[in-house]
């Protein structure tokens, strides 16, 4: 208790020094800032909509779509045996190996993830090129530490007692994490993916700052030649497309739960 | 009814003990069990009736004696395929997958025999389905298969639970207090369908039981357990509301107590050896 006293006055301390660091006499936004914002929010009305641009707005969102699918998969594919081997539960207890397995998959998924996917793609672009593989890939291999950690914490958090009775009828542990953990840890599982399939979207859009296709790249081409309503259109399919992705995962989870 | 002794027990405890960080829990006990035995386990809490129930499960190990099943030592049957075989467990609370259908809860009382692609197999096609099948409809529940198991009554997933012990179809059945949150009705129907278990082909039954009349009812044998130590050991038709009552009264000044300080104080050291059991079936 009194650590954590000391732990907030030392921040708050940390806090109210950095205030004094702040040169307040210069302006926070620049002059010509103010402006600019309200051009930007007049282009809404309306937002590009003619029918050659609806066409390139279809076509990179189908794009950021695809990637975004297609890094989630992947990131499902490698985060879901990492995810449970760092569970600990492939292993009886009395194993030797069980510990430096948990910890080393814990490590490779802790630097997986502590690599944001912009630098990831940065290194695979410089590495494997610009194509569509170093796009998902960039996406595929953060997501992939991210969904493992949490998927090894769900696999770990389910009620014990069934997992007991079905060690008690003999089953091996792989058995029993077929037809125990994961059979428990799947509803949230599947909402916890769903809910990084969203990000993935948002991530893949960014990804296209790196030259990859889709919504971030028409974007950014809109941004160039100042064309706000079209960034608005983007804009607008991108939030369509998350809040799409939301109502499917709210749907599955409740057909699972039920 | 009598039953063919044979060479070996079906069950061999051994002057069996245990202890958890150093508070004895069972202090040694020496019984045996035949085919077609079922025995009631009376007394306290704290007295040591679910650690020997864990110790014949496989589930915890002796300090010390030995305990066998059918002439085996389970300090050397591998846990898993063999073991399964041996014996099985049912708890209070059931503990089904509740996400799963109903169906492969039951079912899952192969995974011990099944090899992992088989288990793997058996979530898209059900595996030995007639087998499962059967059980439940001998449980009375045959039109549940398919149900998911968190949507059954109490009353149903206790029948899919001894459904799939039914499956497992261990020698031993072990009961850790099946009947303790049940209704009178529902109660009776629990030890009706786990006494009707233990009947099939010289099996045995292991029930923590309280009352004396469900004891007289649905056993052949009582073992009281005290601090620990056995108490008495008796043909079921002896046991009178007398007997219980002194067995748990006796403990009275100690039942507030965790199970790790139950200091045993009333039966002198040895008694527990020395209550040597009548030779089985002295009491049919």
């Amino acid at each position: 208790m009194e650590s954590r006293l000391l732990l907030t006055v030392a921040l708050a301390a940390a806090l109210g020094w950095s205030l004094t660091n702040i040169e307040w006499d210069s302006p926070l936004v620049h002059s010509g800032g103010g402006t600019s914002a309200l051009r930007f929010l007049l282009a809404l009305f309306p937002p590009d909509l003619t029918s050659e641009f609806l066409a390139i707005a279809v076509k990179a969102s189908w794009y950021t779509i695809a990637y975004a699918v297609a890094s989630i998969t992947l990131a499902v594919a490698i985060g879901l045996p990492l995810g449970v081997v760092a569970s600990g539960t492939v292993l009886p207890e009395t194993s030797a190996w069980r510990r430096p397995l948990i910890v080393g998959t814990r490590a490779l998924l802790a630097a997986m993830r502590s690599v944001h996917e912009l630098v990831w793609a940065v290194l695979l672009v410089a590495s494997v090129g610009l194509s569509p593989m170093a796009g998902i890939l960039a996406l595929a291999i953060p997501y992939a530490g991210i969904l493992g950690r949490i998927y090894a914490e769900l696999v770990q958090d389910v009620p014990q007692p069934p997992l007991r009775a079905l060690r008690a009828t003999g089953a091996p542990p792989l058995a029993a994490l077929m037809y125990g953990q994961l059979q428990m840890a799947l509803p949230d599982m599947l909402s916890y993916t769903f809910y990084r399939l969203e990000c993935g979207i948002r991530s893949a859009a960014i990804l296209s700052f790196v030259g990859i296709q889709g919504l971030g790249y028409q974007i950014q081409l809109s941004m160039h030649d100042l064309l706000f309503s079209e960034v608005w259109t983007l804009l607008i399919f991108l939030v369509g497309i998350i809040v799409v992705v939301d109502l499917w995962s709210t749907y599955v989870r409740r057909s699972l739960v039920s | 009814m009598s039953v063919a002794v044979p060479q070996h027990p079906l069950v061999a405890v051994d002057g069996v003990s245990k202890s958890y960080s150093d508070a004895p829990a069972l202090s040694p006990v020496s019984f045996a069990i035949q085919p077609g035995e079922r025995v009631a386990l009376a007394g306290p809490s704290g007295s040591g009736k679910t650690t020997l129930l864990y110790l014949l499960a496989g589930i915890l190990q002796p300090d010390t004696g030995s305990l066998a099943i059918d002439g085996k030592d389970l300090a050397r049957v591998k846990p898993g395929r063999e073991l399964s075989l041996l014996v099985g467990i049912i708890h209070q609370q059931y503990d089904l997958v509740p996400h799963l259908p109903v169906l492969h809860n039951v079912l899952a009382g192969r995974l011990g025999q099944w090899g992992l692609l088989r288990s793997a197999a058996s979530l898209v096609w059900p595996q030995e389905r007639g087998l499962a099948e059967n059980a439940l409809e001998r449980m009375g529940i045959g039109d549940k298969a398919w149900e998911r198991t968190s949507h059954l009554s109490g009353g149903e997933q206790q029948r899919a639970a001894i459904a799939r012990l039914m499956v497992q179809s261990p020698q031993v059945v072990l009961a850790d207090e099946p009947v303790a949150s049940l209704d009178p009705a529902m109660a009776d129907e629990m030890l009706r369908l786990l006494t009707g278990l233990a009947e099939d082909g010289g099996r045995a039954l292991v029930v923590s039981l309280h009352s004396p009349e469900l004891i007289r009812r649905f056993c052949t044998r009582v073992i009281g357990l005290r601090a620990g130590r056995l108490a008495f050991d008796l043909p079921a038709e002896a046991v009178t509301g007398r007997t219980m009552d002194d067995l748990y009264r006796l403990e009275t000044p100690f039942s507030d107590m965790p199970e790790r300080d139950g200091t045993p104080v009333l039966a002198p050291a040895g008694t527990a050896h020395q209550s040597r059991l009548p030779p089985p079936g002295a009491f049919r």
